[in-house]
């Protein structure tokens, strides 16, 4: 299995992206560890070359390692590559459990390295809805499929970004045409199926000029994944001008070994609008970075986001709200709760670039320590660049209180079912919001589950206060 | 027989001070009882502790409901046997609806949950009792509420749950004139239709111009100093606490 722990590094690596020349003691600890993407991707190339270079950066990078001076590591070092391999499925017309109750306009499941199930509903593709597979759209529809692929995205800053940019099998694509409204939503899933598996997993979804699309993306494992698997993803989300997307991606690898280094982007256009939720809910180690780029003026955005690690997760977030240019508008609200012995970290940015006036954005990150063993940091930032914006970022760190407990139990809870309420109501602001109710009653339930879970760690936490 | 909450000889403490110096009470349900008592006599800690607040030791002394001694009980066992605490600060639960709340706490207290129709009717019922309009019912129990709401939103949990024995603590503390009334017409229109037992803590007689206990108690430095009914009431607004420190004092 991956290092999944933290080790202090010392001040003499000169690895990772934190490092910097000044090491006063204390200086560097709330320097920003991580950089936006900030620019133009890779994309605007044949895809052939594209895979090229992606081929030669991952034979020249390592696999990566993040590392904040003093308490965090992330990585992906003790990695077996070779004993990982894309595994390739055959077409399955059943559609996953979890999309069982659900109304969709439409459903690709990509299983390990293979896209099993694509399915449309026939109206939305006789009014110009394309929803296939990202190899077919690199065949039969290059020309949007070149205009966008990795628009926003690069393939060379690690090893996994690397791959998954050369090796990328399968794949999402979705285009919504302009002034197209669509209600139900589309759903795309990335299954890890199997031990050993690498899914190297990519989707590239557009909405175009005044269309309104839902979106939700599952990665998910099938059963518990007993030994090493590996999903490295990128994700790219175009709105054009005057377009609106609900987006949610739920991220739950269960309690098995599967590894996952993602990247998601999305870019909001002129008077374009995204809700944007990733909920993160599994895995044993986990790297994302999140980036949502306000591109055009009269941008607005609601970045929210959750995430719960147990036992021994790790999960390493970093997530970006990039004014580019204005009036704009952001608004990020991120919850976290962490149990056992679990690591997570947040590391949340507000970028505003320069001539980006009148930008308006707050990020905040709210978080709940249900473990004396968890570790749960938050670490906000703001880097500004106009005179005429507001930024600012604000957080709570909550423990379990008693008087609430007791005050639950005096109306006939058990002290489980009191604590279980407590950390449902913190993140329901969040969940409610989302307005989707299957994917409401996914979350939550899947939050119960993991409370269920670590109920007598919570218990021994509570107690010993 | 009626349900008895009967408290023997109750000595409590906190870590650093000894509250409770003998306290004998004895509630019933269908009775109305005031426990009045001037600030820092051990009320409130009187009403936690009967509840099994954990912050309270209970250093002698028996608090028994029906003969058996529930001090060994976790809150929510002394929930289920028919108590009930309406607090005089109650806590925000964010995130989380009255209706729902009140859901759950019904269904945690008994065995099979309770049928949607059945929980709507006794909603419906309690709202109109409390005097708060439909969509109070559905904000997050007592985040962001006024002193007022919270003070309502106890009373509507009393009448969902229904309790033998409820102990109000200071629910009449801070609330404006109308406020006060719904909740005091709350409680005694509990206390005539399900026969509701209560043991109503306070400070001021004001709510007993609403509420007619039949059995009026003064606590004083952690005792219960002086029993009697309603002419002990209007006694104390005449003289003050002040005067019945000085006759019990004379007494010693």
């Amino acid at each position: 299995m991956p290092d999944a722990t933290i080790e202090p590094s010392s001040p003499a690596d000169g690895d990772g992206a934190a490092t910097t020349s000044a090491r006063k003691p204390g200086s560097a600890r709330e320097a920003t560890l991580n950089a936006a993407l900030a620019g133009a991707g890779a994309g605007g190339a044949p895809l052939a070359q594209l895979r090229a270079r992606a081929q030669a950066a991952y034979d020249a990078l390592e696999l990566p390692r993040w590392r904040r001076s003093g308490f965090w590591q992330t990585s992906f070092q003790d990695l077996d590559l070779d004993a990982l391999a894309p595994l390739t499925r055959a077409p399955d017309a059943t559609l996953p459990a979890v999309l069982a109750d659900a109304a969709h306009a439409g459903v690709l499941v990509q299983r390990d390295a293979s896209v099993v199930h694509v399915q449309l509903d026939p109206q939305l593709a006789e009014r110009g809805v394309i929803l296939c597979s990202l190899e077919q759209a690199a065949a039969e529809h290059t020309e949007l499929f070149e205009r966008y692929y990795l628009r926003r995205l690069p393939l060379d800053r690690n090893k996994l970004e690397a791959a998954s940019a050369a090796f990328w099998s399968g794949g999402a694509f979705l285009y919504v045409p302009p002034g197209l409204r669509v209600e139900d939503p589309f759903q795309i899933v990335y299954e890890i199926s199997d031990a050993g598996s690498a899914q190297y997993a990519h989707t590239l979804a557009i909405g175009d000029r005044g269309s309104e699309l839902r979106l939700r993306e599952y990665d998910i494992a099938v059963g518990e994944i007993a030994a090493d698997a590996l999903h490295a993803g990128q994700f790219e989300l175009y709105l054009e001008d005057g377009a609106r997307c609900r987006l949610a991606q739920l991220t739950d690898w269960g309690e098995g070994a599967v590894s996952d280094c993602s990247t998601s982007v999305v870019e909001v256009g002129r008077d374009a609008y995204c809700h944007w939720l990733p909920a993160l809910l599994g895995g044993h180690l986990i790297r994302h970075h999140y980036e949502l780029v306000v591109a055009g003026q009269g941008g607005d955005m609601a970045f929210r986001g959750i995430l719960f690690s147990q036992a021994d997760e790790h999960l390493d977030v970093f997530a970006v709200d990039l004014h580019e240019t204005g009036p704009s508008g952001g608004d990020v609200h991120w919850r976290g709760a962490a149990t056992g012995s679990s690591r997570a970290s947040f590391e949340g940015l507000i970028q505003i670039n320069p001539g980006a006036q009148q930008s308006h954005t707050y990020l905040q990150f709210h978080s709940m320590m249900l473990s004396d063993h968890a570790k749960l940091d938050a670490i906000p930032s703001v880097l500004v660049s106009a005179d005429d914006v507001s930024a600012s970022h604000g957080g709570t760190v909550g423990e379990l209180d008693e008087t609430k407990i007791f005050y639950m139990q005096t109306r006939g809870m058990t002290r489980p079912q009191a604590v279980r309420l407590i950390v449902e109501g913190f993140f329901e602001p969040l969940i409610v919001q989302l307005d989707d109710e299957p994917l409401e009653r996914q979350i939550r339930e899947r939050i119960g589950v993991k409370l269920a879970a670590a109920a007598d760690d919570i218990e021994r936490y509570a107690l010993a206060r | 027989m009626p349900t008895e909450l009967e408290i023997r000889n109750l000595h409590v403490r906190t870590e650093d001070r000894e509250i409770l110096r003998g306290v004998d009470l004895l509630v019933r349900r269908g009775e109305l009882h005031a426990l009045m008592g001037p600030n820092g006599s051990g009320k409130s800690t009187l009403a936690n502790t009967v509840m099994g607040h954990p912050g309270y030791e209970v250093t002698d002394g028996e608090i028994l409901v029906d003969g058996e001694n529930i001090i060994e009980l976790a809150p929510h066992e002394r929930a289920k046997l028919g108590l009930f605490l309406a607090f005089q600060y109650p806590v925000a639960i964010p995130g989380v609806s009255v209706a729902n709340f009140l859901r759950l706490a019904i269904n945690a207290q008994r065995e099979e949950p309770i049928k949607v129709k059945e929980f709507g009717q006794q909603l419906r019922h309690a709202v109109e009792l409390l005097d708060v309009d439909e969509g109070f019912t559905s904000r997050h129990l007592n985040d962001g509420f006024s002193g007022g709401e919270k003070k309502r939103a106890e009373v509507l949990q009393m009448a969902m749950l229904r309790p033998q024995i409820a102990l109000l603590d200071e629910t009449d503390s801070g609330l404006d004139i109308d406020a006060l009334r719904t909740v005091a017409e709350g409680v005694q229109k509990l206390h005539a239709e399900q026969g509701l037992g209560a043991l109503i803590i306070t400070h001021y007689q004001r709510i007993l111009d609403y509420v007619r206990p039949q059995f009026v108690h003064i606590m004083m430095d952690g005792r219960i100093v002086m029993n009697g009914g309603n002419e002990l009431v209007e006694r104390l607004e005449r003289e003050g606490y002040d005067r019945i420190r000085e006759e019990v004092a004379s007494r010693a």
